[in-house]
């Protein structure tokens, strides 16, 4: 009966010598490459920390006009550098401005990282129904895992700090970026693609000519997901020592401090909204450019 | 074959007693609402006092997990949870002096575990290459030793996790002791998980560490840190606190000091107090020493064991210690259930 009503485990004491070989294991690897793996990444390290000083060394006011000249550049739309400008000043007179800063470093880079490997990652995919079957459960597992279990590896592999909290950002931001290039590209018409086949167009032409412009809407809305994901993350990563605007979240979640709280995670969700604006009229625009080319 | 099946039944007629008797007994202690820190010793802590509990006096324990400045804001607000175990009273204690003489809590126990200590410690690693910086103050000279990654030319103090009491009281020294103009950055860990790992990850590649823990812990045990004494005295009660244990706006002119001795308690609220007597009795007289305690964690780390699983384990081992803090009865009754 009893077999019936309990389901048969493996045993407590087996189970815990899993547990530790895995872990002997893991501490062994961590023992023998976690210093290789650390300096591999110095690099990556090293521009972070440029980076973050760069934005909080400069005055304030050539930050907020390459910022505006940015958004400018992204939008071309007047109300967009303005709000920008309003919402960044109202960021420093409340006295977040250098946690924004780290942040937004830490951001802009994560989403590079993500777009420069889920792009190309996302066209494998779309090139064969094999590739795809076996990247899309590593995506998800990427996607969905808790993010403790994952930092709890990286943080014995490279410490604290602001590597190993990149790391976490980007595992959990790339994801949609890779899907949606996928979707994407496999969405665009048939008939186009035999068409461009027709005039003679080869694989990289049909790819960048054809495909990827036909995509770009929804690669788009990747980006703007993946932006969105590593500002949430930015918070989680602040668990493992990354400065920035999850650091005083954090510290009002512990403290029950409301008003700290709600100003940094405003803040968060006003970086959010910029990234997130500028890049979708910056996508509608690149196709603006290219319905007029239709058209002609 | 007989034998086997007589002892079957006699435990099943013992868990039948057994539970018609929790039952009964339920009613004289009713359900419980039990803190459950945030760090190893907390939870085994916890797990203990919930299987004696619910075992040995027939109350119905819920733990509700936090660290100690959630936990205690919660306990001192809305009374809820009743019962903190292993209260480290440091970060609280004006509020908890408050809360007592107001009649809302109630400390039953003075030193629920023995041996305890904050403070900084130190790699053992460096501590054996660095025989001559035996002191707190003789290693704040030397950043240069403990290169911090993100920032080479300063050395990194590793602080504590933001929301536990000790974040403040590092934040206070930092600036008591002048570190930032010795060249020191006080890196927070952002979390436990941050604080163990980045200890972890020195100890096991034999790098410096210099940074905020405390004992008694499996990673003091397992790492053997060595703790730094402090040249100067504990500099009183009115500058620790008044100010260091503060925010630091509220402490303009830290002392240096050394740190204040740990204390401990088992803190209930006084509805706890009156609706469960006996049960009170039991926290009152549980404590675990020292060594124990740290032999419990450092089972607990190596055998990945949840505070409930390490909770059984010491009953199971440490038989002697535990039924000294209870009556025969509940004895037996916790005994059936192993």
């Amino acid at each position: 009966m009893e077999f019936f009503d309990e389901f048969p485990t493996m045993g407590r004491s087996d189970l815990r010598d899993l547990k530790k070989a895995i872990d002997g294991g893991f501490r062994s690897f961590s023992r023998a490459y976690g210093e290789g793996l650390e300096n591999f990444f110095d690099p990556l390290l090293h521009f972070l920390v440029w980076f973050e000083r760069l934005l909080t060394n400069t005055p304030w006011p050539i930050v907020l006009l390459v910022i505006s000249g940015l958004v400018w550049l992204g939008s071309r739309s007047w109300v967009m550098v303005v709000g920008t400008l309003i919402c960044f000043s109202v960021i420093g007179y409340l006295d977040m401005w250098e946690d924004t800063m780290a942040t937004l470093a830490i951001v802009s880079v994560a989403t590079a990282i993500c777009i420069l490997i889920g792009l190309p990652v996302g066209i494998l995919m779309a090139r064969s129904n094999k590739t795809q079957a076996a990247i899309t459960p590593i995506l998800d597992v990427m996607q969905t895992i808790p993010s403790f279990v994952y930092l709890i590896p990286v943080v014995m592999l490279l410490g604290i700090g602001k590597v190993p909290g990149l790391l976490a950002v980007c595992i959990y931001a790339l994801p949609p970026m890779a899907r949606l290039t996928n979707l994407g590209i496999r969405l665009v018409d048939k008939e186009v693609l035999e068409a461009a086949t027709a005039f003679g167009a080869d694989y990289r032409q049909k790819l960048f000519g054809v495909q990827i412009p036909l995509a770009l809407p929804t690669i788009f809305a990747g980006v703007n997901q993946t932006i969105m994901m590593a500002l949430s993350m930015v918070v989680i990563a602040s668990l493992i020592g990354v400065a920035g605007l999850g650091v005083p979240v954090l510290r009002a979640v512990s403290n029950q401090y409301l008003a700290l709280g709600l100003m940094n995670g405003l803040a968060i969700v006003a970086l959010a909204i910029i990234f997130d604006r500028v890049s979708q009229r910056f996508g509608q625009r690149m196709q603006a450019h290219r319905d007029q080319g239709a058209g002609h | 074959m007989t034998n086997k099946r007589l002892l079957t039944l006699a435990a099943g007629a013992a868990a039948l007693a057994f539970s018609a008797s929790g039952a009964m007994a339920q009613d004289s202690c009713g359900s419980v609402s039990m803190a459950e820190f945030d760090w190893p010793s907390g939870e085994l802590l916890a797990n203990v006092d919930k299987i004696i509990l619910e075992e040995g006096y027939g109350c119905d324990v819920q733990l509700v997990n936090g660290g100690t400045t959630t936990i205690f804001a919660s306990m001192n607000e809305k009374g809820e949870p009743e019962v903190a175990g292993e209260l480290w009273i440091n970060a609280v204690r004006d509020l908890l002096e408050k809360g007592i003489d107001e009649g809302e809590l109630k400390i039953v126990n003075d030193g629920p575990i023995t041996g305890l200590g904050e403070g900084w410690w130190v790699t053992p690693k460096f501590a054996e290459e660095h025989p001559d910086l035996d002191t707190v103050e003789k290693l704040l000279e030397h950043p240069e030793l403990f290169p911090y990654a993100e920032d080479e030319s300063k050395g990194a103090f590793i602080g504590c996790p933001a929301g536990w009491g000790c974040q403040l009281i590092n934040a206070n020294m930092y600036r008591a002791f002048d570190m930032e103009e010795k060249g020191w950055e006080l890196v927070d860990p952002g979390s436990a998980a941050g604080l163990d790992g980045s200890m972890a990850k020195a100890a096991e590649r034999g790098e410096p560490w210099f940074g905020y823990y405390w004992a008694p812990t499996a990673m003091i045990g397992k790492y053997e840190m060595v703790l730094l004494p402090f040249e100067v005295d504990y500099a009183g009660d009115e500058n620790w606190n008044g100010c260091i244990a503060l925010a630091e706006q509220d402490c303009e002119d830290p002392q240096k000091t050394a740190w204040t001795k740990s204390e401990v308690r088992t803190v209930v609220t006084d509805e706890f107090a009156e609706k469960a007597g006996p049960a009170q009795d039991y926290l009152s007289k549980r404590i675990f020493p020292g060594e124990i305690m740290n032999k419990m964690l450092v089972y607990m780390q190596d055998e990945q064991a949840s505070g409930e699983d390490a909770a059984y384990y010491f009953l199971e081992n440490h038989e002697d210690i535990w039924t000294e803090w209870v009556s025969d009865e509940v004895v037996s009754k916790v005994k059936e259930e192993l």
